[in-house]
């Protein structure tokens, strides 16, 4: 890898597939000179070709990155572990809740290493986050968080999502982590234009882990994920159709209640909605740049900690797609 | 006959009940406002 511009950090994504390209790109508009490598060397070659990008052979080149975003299908933890012990900052977009737990294992060797490790840093996990950091603002405190998302961005992420429905979910419920079988618990949740109603259920989503950290002091953490009758009745068996290749219209919806200094009971609402892909591309990107530019203090963060505030992501996020909407019709009182 | 009967005054007492809890009733109607508005994120 030549070095001619050496003011100018050098981001590395691993993995170009629907969501790795986009960030590809993203990166590249941003002004950062971008490494790429992926398994398949013509796939790494096609999404640096379109941005003047440099291909990697080998993954231990990565350490040459000044941040290496991973965007590959899971598990990232061991990768992730190799570079932080290269001293290299790590971005992942996982969602997988066993990986996402051994990545926030790698918290001590961040520190020792003294480089930062952001952890969900896609659409839930990531956007989901932000949401809920920009609406606790509205609050005095904050009793609960509700997560539901709908969609998926590649077919490892679809993939991801039909084992998860089928696991255990995890949810912290009154001071205590519960895990109640995937697929139960229905709600009919009304998502951001254009994606409108889905049912949703509860899986082994990320959300809690994560949002726990964030907000300790909540009580009630759910994450549900929408399904079709299908989706539950084979959510314990292989794939019988083929995932969407190139992904399909998602959305991300946060739920907070809590208490206004006043006391009063209130629950405020927020979500996005677009092409999956193109919103953990806008997060992933815009997390990556921020950090390029404004640096983090070592150790593992996801993007609802409050470490992660100076560097105003949701804004940024926004910049660069994910157009955030709020639900106005709570709090009015009717006669129903 | 005696249960043609019985079905009869069933029916009548059930349409009675439903033509005053209908015409009584307060169900009002759901909420007619709201919804999603996209907002802007300013920069901190």
């Amino acid at each position: 890898m030549t070095d001619s511009e050496p003011h100018r950090p050098i981001v590395g994504v691993v993995g170009c597939g629907v969501t790795g390209s986009r960030v590809v790109a993203h990166l590249a508009a941003e002004g950062v000179r971008v490494a790429v490598y992926d398994d398949a060397h013509s796939v790494a070659s096609a999404a640096a070709r379109r941005v003047k990008g440099i291909v990697l052979d080998r993954l231990d080149e990565l350490t040459a990155c000044d941040v290496v975003v991973l965007c590959q299908p899971g598990p990232h933890a061991d990768l992730a572990g190799l570079l932080i012990d290269e001293r290299t900052t790590v971005v992942s977009v996982g969602g997988d809740l066993d990986d996402t737990r051994a990545l926030l294992d790698l918290h001590d060797r961040a520190v020792l290493a003294h480089v930062p490790l952001v952890v969900g840093a896609g659409m839930a996990p990531g956007l989901s986050g932000l949401l809920a950091r920009y609406l606790s603002g509205q609050l005095h405190t904050v009793d609960e968080l509700h997560v539901a998302i709908h969609g998926t961005a590649g077919p490892a992420c679809a993939r991801q999502h039909h084992v998860a429905l089928g696991q255990a979910a995890l949810g912290w419920h009154d001071g205590e982590w519960i895990e109640p079988p995937g697929g139960s618990g229905r709600d009919l949740v009304w998502f951001p234009e254009p994606v409108h109603a889905h049912d949703c259920y509860r899986a082994a989503l990320v959300d809690p882990l994560l949002l726990h950290r964030s907000f300790p002091s909540a009580l009630r953490i759910t994450a549900r994920v929408s399904a079709t009758r299908r989706d539950r009745l084979t959510a314990r068996l292989p794939m019988l159709a083929p995932p969407h290749a190139t992904g399909d219209l998602g959305a991300v919806r946060v739920e907070v209640r809590g208490a206004g200094p006043d006391g009063a009971r209130l629950t405020v609402i927020a979500g996005s909605a677009a092409p999956t892909a193109d919103l953990t591309a806008a997060v992933a990107a815009a997390t990556t740049t921020q950090i390029t530019c404004l640096g983090l203090e070592p150790g593992a963060h996801s993007l609802a900690d409050s470490s992660m505030a100076a560097l105003d992501l949701l804004h940024h996020a926004t910049r660069l797609g994910a157009k955030v909407q709020e639900y106005t019709g709570v709090g009015r009182a009717t006669g129903w | 006959m005696k249960m043609l009967r019985r079905a009869l005054v069933a029916l009548s007492l059930a349409g009675a009940i439903a033509a005053t809890l209908r015409v009584k009733g307060k169900g009002g109607v759901p909420p007619q406002e709201g919804g999603w508005r996209e907002v802007s994120v300013p920069p901190r």
